[in-house]
């Protein structure tokens, strides 16, 4: 004890040197170190299991593959296409078709990041480790979406150039530096990216395999085909809103009137990922292990 | 120090850990001892933060687990062995938990030195036997050098030299002013391994105390006879106030009267006597004992009123 002058010029709070030797150490750290540690620490997790890498090589391939065999066939009928066809036609289009197949792969891959370890009951290892529960789902979602990307921006960048390779004796193609191109393919990438980050949230959520593979794949696959039974204009007006046809926008050359702006499909999408990344934080921190 | 305050934990209507208050000391090995199912696990489970307590608290030096940045360097906790991805090498298994408490990587490389695990480091988590997948769990637990350490049966799947090994490592992590609590379902275990006691059942807590102790307080003891005059000799014995009970056509059971009193008497009355011993309960029967004390006065709360006198 100081006295009671000493204590009351002392400055609110600052902590004296008798509390802060009391406090140990480990409490003091912020949580930056905490972030750091978890963060690699997923890195680790997803470069050390074989599977990961295999999803990721497939998500590669199926970009590639696609993309090219489609503008393959495109060309080789580019004389019998009807004027509507040639009138709409988007120059990544057809390139940036597996991006439909991709999104699933990156999915089920997003959606395993979380699931794998309460399948495997690690979660407790992984909690056990780093307590703090949303840095842990922030570290799993900066590590995935990171490597999501740098695949993705592979991917896109070959498929892209060897597509527009494709298309050049029939003088259709496009340069990077065109206008809306650039944005189109980093687009593409940003949607890969931003389904992932979703299928993190939903496996984080939902917590079983099935359940959250069921629901991305109930909203990536049959939900588009029901919103166009509905009467119109109601299905033109929600298919925009939809997570794919957000994605499809940001990845336009051309503007389709089915679609929203780059921008506003950003946006949608950006939205869609911020509502389940929260949902799968209130369900980490509220739920028993 | 571990310490548990009126913790209790409520899953739906079924109460797991029912007001529960212990101290676990630094510098020794306590056990955690009770039937399977008795709360031991969820217990530990809210130690580590993976559940939260319904109501009170539990807390390592007076913080909460959740409270710890790098909690691997402060408590080091072997809960569910087999809790591992079955495709990552035990090795890699280390590296990322290492790497999430920023653990030097050199550590992971001598924990598993000390397990007896340096050859099998590559081998994928899912092709270890079921000892090894222990050991394994117990290198984690080490990893980050922690002050404090919790093992959940810990002996479960190991071989008779494992057996031997974790019970030396427990003692030896004590020895070296560590805070080790261990629970078993195995009373005989405990009895050799343990300093302490933390009896449990039905998430209640049925008693604690030093282990010689435990063993002095609850074990009855009871004369052994073996004698052709059983029936005579059964006779003198009951006058003497003994409790006797017949067990063969030669052997008697004797409450209440010393082993030597009864060599005494025997002689006495000229009564030849093939063996004569001091039995003590096994700790196992004490500790049933225990447990099915409080499970009866669970079942029956009413009844002990009037039949306490």
């Amino acid at each position: 004890m100081t006295g009671s002058a000493g204590v009351a010029v002392e400055p609110p709070g600052v902590v004296g040197p008798g509390v802060a030797a009391v406090r140990p150490p480990a409490v003091a750290t912020g949580l930056g170190p905490v972030l750091a540690g978890a963060t690699r620490s997923e890195w680790t997790k997803l470069r050390t299991v074989r599977s990961t890498m295999w999803a990721l090589l497939f998500t590669a391939v199926s970009t590639v593959v696609f993309g090219v065999l489609l503008t393959a066939l495109e060309v080789s009928r580019w004389d019998q296409r009807s004027l509507t066809e040639i009138k709409g036609f988007d120059p990544l289009l057809y390139s940036f078709a597996g991006l439909n197949v991709a999104q699933l792969s990156v999915g089920v891959l997003g959606v395993l990041v979380m699931t794998s370890e309460y399948a495997t009951g690690s979660i407790k290892l992984t909690f056990g480790a780093t307590p703090q529960r949303a840095l842990v789902l922030a570290a799993k979602v900066a590590v995935f979406s990171a490597v999501v990307a740098a695949v993705s921006i592979v991917s896109c960048a070959v498929v892209f150039f060897t597509c527009q390779a494709l298309l050049a004796p029939r003088h259709a193609g496009v340069s990077i530096t065109d206008p809306h191109v650039l944005r189109a393919v980093l687009g593409g990438v940003v949607h890969i990216v931003l389904i992932g980050a979703i299928a993190v949230g939903l496996g984080a959520t939902l917590r079983r395999t099935a359940g959250a593979v069921a629901l991305l794949f109930a909203v990536l696959l049959v939900l588009p085909g029901l919103v166009t039974l509905l009467p119109s204009p109601w299905n033109d007006d929600i298919t925009r809103y939809l997570p794919n046809s957000a994605g499809a926008a940001m990845s336009a050359v051309v503007r389709f009137p089915n679609l929203l702006s780059p921008l506003a499909g950003f946006v949608v999408l950006l939205a869609y990922t911020a509502a389940v990344l929260g949902a799968a934080t209130l369900v980490l921190l509220r739920r028993d292990a | 120090m571990i310490a548990a305050r009126e913790l209790t934990k409520r899953y739906g209507p079924v109460v797991a850990v029912d007001h529960l208050s212990f101290t676990v000391p630094q510098g020794e090995v306590t056990g955690f001892l009770g039937p399977n199912g008795s709360g031991k696990s969820t217990t530990m489970r809210l130690l580590v933060g993976l559940d939260a307590p319904s109501s009170g608290s539990i807390t390592i030096d007076g913080r909460r687990y959740g409270e710890l940045r790098f909690p691997l360097r402060e408590v080091g906790a072997l809960l569910d062995a087999d809790a591992l991805h079955p495709g990552r090498s035990a090795r890699n298994h280390l590296v990322w938990l290492a790497d999430s408490n920023r653990i030097p990587r050199r550590r992971v490389d001598e924990v598993l030195a000390s397990v007896g695990l340096s050859e099998a480091g590559h081998r994928r988590a899912g092709e270890l036997s079921l000892g090894m997948g222990q050991r394994l769990g117990i290198a984690a637990a080490l990893l980050g050098d922690p002050q404090v350490l919790i093992f959940d049966e810990p002996i479960n799947g190991l071989d008779p030299e494992g057996i031997v090994w974790v019970r030396h490592l427990l003692r030896s992590l004590a020895a070296e002013g560590r805070t080790v609590l261990v629970s078993s379902h195995l009373m005989s275990e405990m009895a050799v391994t343990a300093d302490n006691l933390i009896v449990i059942g039905r998430g209640r807590l049925l008693a604690t105390g030093r282990v010689a102790d435990f063993i002095e307080r609850s074990s009855g003891h009871h004369v052994r006879v073996v004698t052709p005059d059983a029936d005579v000799l059964g006779e003198l014995l009951r006058h003497k106030g003994g409790v006797v009970t017949r067990d063969g056509p030669e052997g008697l059971t004797v409450d209440g009267v010393e082993c030597r009193d009864v060599g005494i008497l025997a002689a006495a009355a000229g009564l030849t006597i093939y063996e004569l011993s001091t039995q003590h309960a096994s700790l196992e029967e004490a500790f049933m004992e225990l447990t099915h004390e409080h499970a009866d006065y669970r079942a029956m709360p009413q009844a002990g009123a009037g039949s306490a006198a």
